[in-house]
């Protein structure tokens, strides 16, 4: 669905005043190469100012690249946009695609009209749409009335009302409550798996990400640093799990044979460990009486920030 | 689901997507509907300056029966007539793209397979009808009973005013979309704007009939297209422009028409070309 070979975009960046300015070129993208199958769901993640929207803008065909090659589905995003976008869905959950001002169907309905969607097709989408999303109490309402959950639900039908082959999600519940996020991910995955639709992700949410991805791409300073499974990503690169022991008396020396001591705060111990809970948990009960144990799994936000923070994968991808 | 999907034939043919532009317009004139209010207090002050502008050209006349061709019962008719196109040609100025320029919405727009400049075109020409229905008609109902402001003449004239207000809308969007489309290049536009406006303003003949200006002016201006964004519906509504004379006018307002609009679309597709290379 997706090949990007040695993609590099560089941006011309204005310093100084209008007269005795200099410009300096920046790196957005320096050499990232990756394709997705159709499909597939990709986490792309990375900091703020990581390259991972410069990536999407070539995709989309709203950035020409100073070199590579990248096709979507066998076009040229920037070379035949018109064709190219036609295919494509996108949710910016920054901002609306809606018309503010006009009542939510009539939105749908001008998009009906730009991507020459058949009524019956329409009238069938919209229906299945209205049903998961539940958009029925609000689809009189002017886009700028609805809630942000509405909002977000209102513009995912909106991006998938032409059925699109491929979906960019652009932190798709930022600002959601629990319930709301868990709705729109719900609505993702069925998308995904009954409508075969490609989808590409961005997004600071990890949750998103773990619900959602089976794969993950992180890239950070133009470079893609890990491009694999997110559950390879947390056996290779998480933190050790964590053994939280409350023993019956504060003990004497809280040392385990075997384990890494964490840390002591009275009767309460934490140990590192890693691979099975049984053997840890054993030599622990025999080092002395135990009121209770809990196993804590690391997670993938601590990996990630680690990896944001520490360049664990900064020598290159695996 | 799966079953019931079909294929849906793509969109990208280059075909006129005259569906979606009809649609578009007409949300562009309902939309003007949303703030009766706001429309009736716009109303109400195009109405106090047009009483204002009146009182200055009826000075202006003193005893003379005619000024430059004009009588001061054209001069009347002429006020209530610009007064009432001020909105409909958006005459004091339009920075609408230009917004979505800098809060870089037009990205999303660009993700939509449809015709840009055609888009904003359908949306404005559906804005201008809704204006003009909303504070043109009224206007030119009160010129007409406080004042007798005067209609055109017979059928011919409601003909040749009809066209000529056509096609001073299409001059003046396309000028208007082409002085949007330097927020491509500066962030400072509205400021760039607000000089252009000035221009269309004394050039379309809003701010004083350019009959009533030096000849040498008038003969610069004859070569803008200024003239054709309003000044020449003003006179054939007039009777001041007539038969073959009217004609030519229509003639002159249709190439400006057609040119503006080549070079919207040309400086559009260099402007989206920047965005594309440097990023927005």
């Amino acid at each position: 669905m997706i090949t990007v070979h040695n993609l590099k975009k560089t941006f011309r960046v204005h310093q100084g005043g209008l007269l005795r300015g200099s410009s300096v070129v920046m790196e957005a993208v320096k050499d990232v190469s990756f394709s997705v199958e159709r499909g597939e769901i990709v986490g792309y993640l990375g900091p703020n100012g990581a390259g991972k929207s410069t990536t999407i803008k070539v995709l989309t065909g709203l950035l020409v690249p100073d070199s590579g090659r990248v096709e979507v589905g066998g076009l040229v995003p920037w070379k035949d946009r018109r064709a190219h976008v036609a295919r494509l869905g996108a949710v910016f959950g920054q901002r609306t695609t809606l018309w503010w001002d006009l009542p939510v169907h009539e939105s749908l309905e001008l998009l009906r009209h730009i991507y020459r969607v058949p009524e019956p097709r329409f009238r069938q989408n919209l229906r299945d749409f209205t049903e998961l999303l539940e958009l029925g109490p609000f689809l009189n309402t002017p886009a700028r009335a609805l809630s942000l959950g509405q909002r977000m639900r209102a513009d995912l039908a909106a991006a998938l009302l032409h059925d699109p082959e491929l979906l960019f999600l652009d932190e798709p519940t930022v600002g959601l409550d629990v319930v709301a996020k868990e709705r729109i991910r719900e609505f993702i995955r069925h998308i995904n798996a009954t409508r075969e639709v490609t989808v590409l992700l961005t997004t600071h949410d990890l949750g998103d990400v773990e619900r959602l991805a089976r794969r993950v791409m992180i890239i950070d300073h133009g470079s893609l640093l890990y491009d694999g499974a997110l559950a390879s990503l947390q056996a290779r690169y998480g933190s050790a799990r964590e053994l939280v022991v409350d023993f019956e008396f504060t003990p004497i020396d809280p040392q385990v044979p075997g384990l890494t001591l964490l840390g002591a705060e009275g009767p309460r111990v934490r140990y590192g460990f890693t691979g099975a809970a049984a053997a840890p948990i054993a030599r622990v009960t025999a080092h002395a009486p135990v009121r209770d144990i809990t196993v804590k799994e690391p997670e993938i936000e601590a990996t990630i920030r680690r990896i944001y923070e520490g360049g664990l994968l900064r020598d290159g991808i695996i | 689901m799966r079953a019931a999907l079909k294929p849906t034939p793509r969109p990208s043919s280059p075909r006129l997507n005259a569906p979606l532009y009809a649609s578009v317009a007409r949300l562009g004139f309902r939309r003007q509907f949303a703030y009766p209010q706001a429309a009736l207090w716009g109303l109400i002050t195009n109405l106090f300056f047009g009483v204002l502008r009146i009182s200055v050209l009826v000075a202006l006349f003193g005893s003379k029966p005619q000024v430059a061709g004009y009588t001061v019962q054209d001069a009347i008719t002429y006020t209530g007539l610009t007064q009432a196109f001020i909105m409909a040609l958006s005459l004091f100025g339009w920075t609408d793209f230009m917004r979505t320029v800098h809060r870089g919405e037009v990205a999303s727009d660009l993700l939509r397979p449809h015709n840009l400049l055609a888009f904003w075109a359908a949306q404005d020409a559906g804005r201008a009808v809704g204006q003009f229905v909303l504070r043109g008609l009224p206007m030119l109902a009160l010129f007409a009973l406080i004042w007798g402001a005067t209609f055109p003449a017979g059928f011919t004239g409601w003909l040749l005013t009809t066209l000529s207000l056509l096609l001073a809308w299409a001059c003046g969007f396309a000028f208007r979309f082409l002085v949007n489309c330097a927020a491509f290049w500066s962030p400072d536009a509205v400021g760039f704007g607000r000089f252009a406006w000035a221009v269309l303003g004394l050039g379309s003949g809003f701010l004083m009939p350019l009959a009533f200006f030096p000849q040498w002016f008038q003969g610069v201006l004859a070569f803008t297209p200024f003239p054709s964004m309003m000044n020449t519906t003003v006179e054939i509504w007039l009777g001041v422009t007539t038969g073959p004379e009217a004609w030519a006018g229509l003639a002159v307002q249709f190439g400006w028409a057609l040119l503006l609009s080549g070079v919207a679309a040309f400086v559009l597709s260099r402007g989206l070309r920047r965005l594309e290379v440097a990023g927005g």
